[in-house]
């Protein structure tokens, strides 16, 4: 099995801009151009001052890691030989309440510690498709 | 005044839980709904309502209902959702009767979760549920995994402990021993768990529900009709569902509080009662840590104590709260919520047998408390006497 079997996003309309640029290796949220809310998943209007005006700012892509499981059961045999995994919460430097998931990179899942320093990763899966995962840093 | 005891649930209904029913969804659906209106002593001729909810993985009403023969229906909910849902199906049939819309609804639930579709997602694809899309290629989107995540938080939180959780487990087993419909019943031990594979840490086999095939059904009615029916009704005090923040999507992402800290103030306040007048506690337990964390979302203990006061003895039959008296989806059998609302149903009747909780009169019954999609739901019932 290869990362190429794994579930595909189901990108949506929402979505799309943010994908596309993962495939440029750009990690972007969505920033709120009246009160500055950075907000992601993306969505059409702020939740907290309700303006429906935004922007794609990038991110450091750097956090830590708030909380992560280390995956056994094989669920989906897209990930048989991945077994065990870690996934990480990871939560982005740029605000208290700005995460994104990802999986872990390049490390062992047993040396995963809390609020462990990460840098996000591009991984290029195929000719359509990049993943964002997390190396320690 | 909202819904406070203005309906009761006047009938329940089970077929056996197994982990392959060898019938179809609709066939446990017709079972469990026929058995719970032969316990409130009615027909199919008197109902006039149906309600379930389900997430592709059920009969709705609108075949159940021409199955039956419902002569005329005058009000269904096919609700979408899982466990987070399951009691607000039956406030709205509350609230369905309350207003005169239906007379007598009848709420089920029908899976078959082992043998058809496992909410693991072993054997079939991701639920097609929004912002999937950011976690599923990473090999996240089972609810062991999701749950393990939020215990891993409260574990850095709060220093709640395995032991602390598998208290839970191995309490609920000692339940389901005292009860003849459980599909686990042999004891198990602290280190019976401690000694279970991993699934996902830090949640082991034996935090996990039971994947089970089975149907439940309740009859709701308005609570004046339910005293002349042919079982003791048993009152719905409270009614609440809602919430707010996904934690699906990662927003909102304090893990260690759930939705159930937001909906228990209107619960309480609707029925009257505060969380040191519950009896008994059917909390929805998919993972050990639902329950932990819903003890401290209900205001059974502090913020963070959920471990200590599980681990304590106080949810035991003879403790200051005693928690999912059946065994739970841990080990009586998993309908994903609606079989802790009958467990409740049985409690307060005083017919729950062995493991009867001496006097219990106002029972807590909850949903998944709102981790996977953006809400809850949970029920404060009470004895018509």
């Amino acid at each position: 099995m290869s990362l190429g079997e794994r579930p595909r996003p189901q990108v949506d309309r929402d979505s799309a801009p943010w994908w596309e640029a993962v495939r440029r290796h750009e990690l972007l949220v969505q920033e709120c151009v009246d009160c500055g809310t950075l907000r992601f998943p993306p969505r059409a209007i702020c939740g907290r001052c309700r303006s429906r005006r935004s922007g794609w700012a990038p991110v450091r892509g750097t956090g830590r890691v708030a909380s992560w499981i280390v995956n056994h059961q094989v669920f989906m045999r897209a990930f048989a030989d991945e077994v065990p995994y870690a996934v990480l919460h990871v939560r982005l430097d740029e605000a208290d309440d700005l995460f994104m998931y990802g999986d872990l990179a390049g490390a062992d899942p047993a040396d995963v510690t809390p609020g462990m320093p990460v840098q996000a990763v591009f991984t290029d899966i195929d000719d359509d498709l990049t993943l964002v995962r997390w190396r320690p840093r | 005044m909202g819904l406070r005891d203005r309906a009761a649930i006047a009938g329940v209904g089970y077929t056996p839980f197994s982990k392959d029913s060898g019938v179809s969804t609709l066939t446990l659906a017709i079972d469990a709904i026929l058995a719970a209106l032969d316990d409130a002593g009615l027909s199919v001729d008197d109902v006039d309502a149906l309600a379930t909810h389900r997430v592709g993985d059920s009969t709705p009403p609108w075949v159940v209902a021409p199955a039956l023969g419902i002569p005329e229906v005058s009000w269904y909910l096919d609700q979408f959702g899982g466990g987070s849902v399951s009691h607000a199906v039956i406030g709205q049939a509350a609230m369905a009767v309350a207003t005169g819309v239906a007379r007598t609804v009848v709420c089920y639930r029908a899976i078959n979760a082992r043998s058809e579709f496992r909410m693991g997602g072993t054997g079939r694809g991701v639920a097609p549920v929004y912002d999937a899309q950011y976690q599923a290629p990473y090999g996240y989107f089972a609810p062991p995994q999701q749950f393990a995540m939020f215990t891993r938080a409260h574990m850095l939180k709060y220093g709640t402990t395995h032991e602390q959780l598998g208290s839970i487990a191995v309490g609920q087993r000692a339940n389901a021993a005292k009860n003849p419909q459980a599909l686990k019943r042999d004891p198990i031990t602290i280190e019976d768990y401690l000694a279970s594979r991993w699934i996902a840490e830090p949640l082991r086999l034996l935090d996990c529900c039971l994947e089970t095939d089975g149907a439940c059904a309740v009859v709701v009615t308005s609570a004046e009709r339910a005293r002349d029916l042919a079982a003791p009704p048993v009152l719905i005090s409270g009614a609440v569902w809602g919430g707010g923040d996904s934690f699906l999507s990662g927003q909102g992402g304090d893990f260690t509080v759930s939705e159930a800290a937001r909906i228990a103030p209107r619960l309480y306040a609707m029925a009257g009662v505060g969380p040191e007048d519950i009896d008994v506690a059917e909390l929805y337990d998919c993972f050990t840590y639902s329950v932990l964390v819903q003890l401290e979302d209900y205001g059974f203990c502090a913020k963070g104590e959920g471990g200590p006061y599980a681990a304590s003895g106080a949810i035991r039959p003879d403790g200051a709260l005693p928690v999912n008296t059946h065994g739970g989806f841990l080990s009586e059998g998993y309908v994903h919520g609606i079989n802790h609302v009958a467990e409740a149903v049985a409690q307060l009747r005083g017919t729950a047998g062995d493991r009867q909780v001496s006097g219990a009169e106002v029972a807590l019954s909850t949903a998944q408390p709102g981790y996977v999609l953006a809400g809850t739901s949970a029920l404060i019932l009470r004895a018509d006497r």
